[in-house]
């Protein structure tokens, strides 16, 4: 059948109302993984990449059922009203109800095809496949179950990061299980926090904050906004661009795995009330997070209140 | 009179193209239509000033991070309106145009392999030209590769890419080791090497002494520059596609971009005579609209923006020569894309080369909190001039306009000028030509509708 390639699963990427920002963090993946993933999934259709077959071809093959559909990967947020969201001359609303029983798995990439994100701010019929912000039931209701038993499975991140987009989909092509958080994302990567691995994890635990952007030294977490304790995801575990993240170059993680990402406001500014930080790191009572710092304060660490470079 | 709807694959986003036909086979008028429309200058009514950081990166995949920095851009020049201290190091500076131009080559070089070339496995079908087919050629594998390679400067300096927001007012969040930029220099390095050999068959010394066409063709070794002109030539594509003769730069970055005027002649830029025109806007005009994007006009006319306008309005001879024989033919607006590539990587290394560790990358500027009035900010992005407006009350965002280099190319016409895309289309007899040209442009819905 045109398009398919034998032994291969086939993946259909469609866009909702989205930056292509997945799409470009996918392209960003290294060449070794790009090889062994183009081995061994046939990218059916992807709206930037493939050339040989228009969407509607591919969306007739799939309807026919004469080409099966293993993996449909939605980036962008998509309407739960007709004609407002567009992709490729069809009407998402209408590609969505028609493939939503179709395909074994869909995934869900990035923060506005899980949540709805920025561009559902606005407007109510706008929405991320199984959510809006924290709410279940976004546009395929709340007990969606794709053929192969699974919920839609949701990479978040603005963008999602390629490793966790490629990884996951490896994953069950080889026929592995993947267990789920409880907003139905891949614990594999969303069970760490983006502050483990953080190379300022040192200065967290002595308490010692960063009073200024622009330097090497100093947690970000006190002051400048940083969400790395209260973000899952493997951001310093998994390096962005296999080089570094945003904590690692001095700019406070922005929490953009989770569903109130654009909820938020004041990136680069802590909250706090009378000196303490209004959310403490993930886990810990604020009795005794305020306990533990408070010691941590006493017991100065000589290292880290020099410049890292005029350290012994 | 035939009416055809084309709908694009291989741009950025979604856009559909409708043709009218006349009883030649010519096509008579066009029509570039956008939807998907996300309303970012809504969204950022009433938001704290500095989340204007984090969420401008996001209106566009490939070039956040020149929302980015015309963001921030825009914020300095705010507290420079409002006679508010603001310092930047040329530490800073250098840092911030060298991830900015990352991005611009990541996005030359992915469009030129990845939307581009596939056409012409079209058009020539054969053994050879499966090097250019997207997932198996060893071309497309190549690009995919080293625009990747590129981003990793800005992940060195600025965390990672896509969408970073380590440009702030008054710096850079980074402070970034001596080893930090051998490591983007190596990056840097291998681009050029990889550039030189794949794409010009000739080294930047060489290639930045070329002339005109023919001394192109007589120095190059080879490359896939070269067969892009051998396809162009053949198809007819080194004489259409041609459009208005209005050129605009914005901004300069030196010494490769000079900000200019092109009207007939290269006239001093004025920054006053920007004005939108939303008359065939489906959100201003039900009637008359028909796709979702204002288009921009400088002093009432349509004018192109990018890479071949920098090189005009940058008077560089090979170029100008160019221009001189072919106009803005959809050979020469390529070419002057994947020109851009060497010509900016050869930059990087100076800037990266020049970077003096020791000072600030941050110096704290007042209180954004007391800032009022209004700013714009200003920046060449890949695809052209990026403008952003910003108006303030003590910190918070009243109101937020964005101008971006796919509106002057290819957003809504006005009553007396199409858009320059869709008047670079008429007379074509062909409709992947059609989609050629308009790909010319280097589409990008997202940024349009934004």
């Amino acid at each position: 059948m045109a398009g398919t390639k034998k032994g291969l699963k086939n993946l259909v990427w469609i866009q909702g109302l989205t930056c292509n920002g997945n799409s470009h963090s996918f392209l960003s993946i290294n060449d070794t993984m790009l090889d062994v993933f183009l081995s061994n999934i046939n990218i059916l259709y992807h709206p930037m990449l493939t050339s040989e077959m228009e969407f509607k071809d591919v969306y007739k093959l799939l309807l026919s059922g004469k080409v099966k559909l293993d993996f449909l990967v939605v980036e962008g947020a998509v309407s739960t009203k007709k004609d407002e969201v567009f992709f490729q001359g069809f009407d998402v609303f209408e590609i969505l109800n028609n493939l939503k029983d179709k395909s074994d798995y869909i995934l869900a990439v990035g923060n506005c095809a899980c949540y709805g994100n920025f561009p559902a701010l606005y407007n109510e019929n706008i929405k991320g496949l199984h959510y809006k912000f924290k709410d279940k039931g976004g546009f395929l209701g709340e007990d969606f179950k794709t053929k192969s038993g699974y919920p839609i499975i949701n990479i978040t991140g603005c963008p999602a990061h390629p490793e966790w987009i490629v990884r996951t989909i490896l994953s069950l092509n080889f026929g592995y299980d993947i267990k789920l958080d409880n907003l139905n994302r891949p614990k594999d990567f969303y069970m760490y926090l983006a502050h483990d691995g953080c190379i300022r994890n040192e200065y967290f635990e002595w308490k010692v904050e960063a009073h200024e952007f622009g330097t090497k030294e100093g947690c970000l977490f006190y002051e400048l906004g940083c969400r790395g304790p209260l973000t899952h995801s493997p951001c310093n575990k998994i390096l962005w661009n296999e080089k570094s993240s945003k904590t690692r170059s001095g700019m406070p993680c922005i929490g953009c795995t989770e569903f109130d990402f654009p909820l938020r406001s004041k990136y680069f500014e802590t909250k706090t009330n009378i000196g303490i930080p209004e959310e403490v790191p993930l886990g810990v009572t604020k009795r005794a997070y305020i306990m533990l710092t408070g010691v941590a304060k006493t017991f100065t660490n000589q290292r880290l209140n020099k410049k890292l470079e005029d350290t012994d | 009179m035939r009416v055809q709807k084309i709908v694009l694959n291989r741009v950025e986003g979604d856009v559909n193209l409708k043709l009218c036909w006349d009883q030649n086979g010519k096509i008579s008028d066009a029509y570039v239509v956008a939807y998907n429309y996300r309303g970012f200058e809504r969204i950022l009514q009433g938001k704290d000033l500095l989340d204007a950081l984090v969420i401008n990166p996001r209106i566009c995949g490939i070039c956040g991070h020149a929302h980015l920095m015309a963001t921030v851009n825009a914020i300095e020049n705010l507290y420079k309106n409002s006679s508010t201290d603001i310092e930047i190091t040329e530490k800073a500076k250098l840092i911030r145009q060298i991830t900015l131009c990352s991005e611009i080559v990541q996005n030359h070089l992915k469009w030129f392999y990845l939307f581009v070339m596939p056409d012409f496995l079209k058009l020539f079908p054969s053994l050879e030209n499966e090097k250019f087919k997207p997932f198996v050629g060893e071309k497309w594998k190549k690009a995919v590769k080293f625009s990747s390679e590129i981003v990793k400067v800005i992940a060195i300096f600025g965390g990672q890419w896509p969408h970073t927001s380590y440009a702030i007012p008054g710096g850079i969040t980074s402070e970034p080791l001596k080893t930090d930029i051998v490591d983007a220099l190596s990056i840097v390095d291998r681009l050029i090497k990889y550039v030189e050999e794949e794409i010009f068959g000739m080294s930047y010394e060489d290639y930045l002494n070329v002339k005109d066409l023919e001394e192109f063709l007589s120095k190059s070794k080879g490359g896939d520059l070269t067969t892009f002109i051998d396809f162009c030539v053949k198809t007819g594509l080194d004489k259409e596609g041609q459009s208005y003769e209005h050129f605009i730069t914005v901004s300069t970055v030196y010494p490769c971009i000079n900000e200019g005027v092109i009207k007939k002649k290269k006239c001093k830029l004025n920054l006053k005579k920007i004005k939108e025109v939303k008359d065939f806007n489906i959100l201003y005009n039900k009637e008359t609209g028909y796709t979702y994007a204002n288009g921009v006009r400088y002093d009432g006319l349509p004018m192109q923006t990018g890479p071949l306008a920098r090189r005009l309005t940058s008077e560089t001879e090979l170029f100008l020569n160019l221009y001189r024989l072919y106009k803005d033919s959809y050979l020469v607006r390529v070419w002057a894309r994947v020109d851009e590539i060497l010509r900016i990587l050869i930059n990087m290394k100076d800037w990266l080369l020049k970077i003096n560790v020791n000072e600030k990358s941050y110096i704290k500027p007042k209180d954004y909190k007391k800032l009022y009035g209004e700013a714009f900010g200003y920046v060449e992005a890949s695809r052209g001039s990026l403008i952003h407006k910003v108006k303030v009350e003590k910190g918070v965002i009243k109101s937020y306009n964005i101008i971006t280099p796919t509106m002057w190319n290819l957003g809504s016409r006005c009553n007396k000028f199409k858009s320059p895309a869709e008047k670079a289309v008429l007379g074509l007899e062909d409709p992947l030509k059609a989609q050629m040209v308009l790909r010319s442009f280097d589409v990008c819905s997202v940024c349009l509708t934004h």
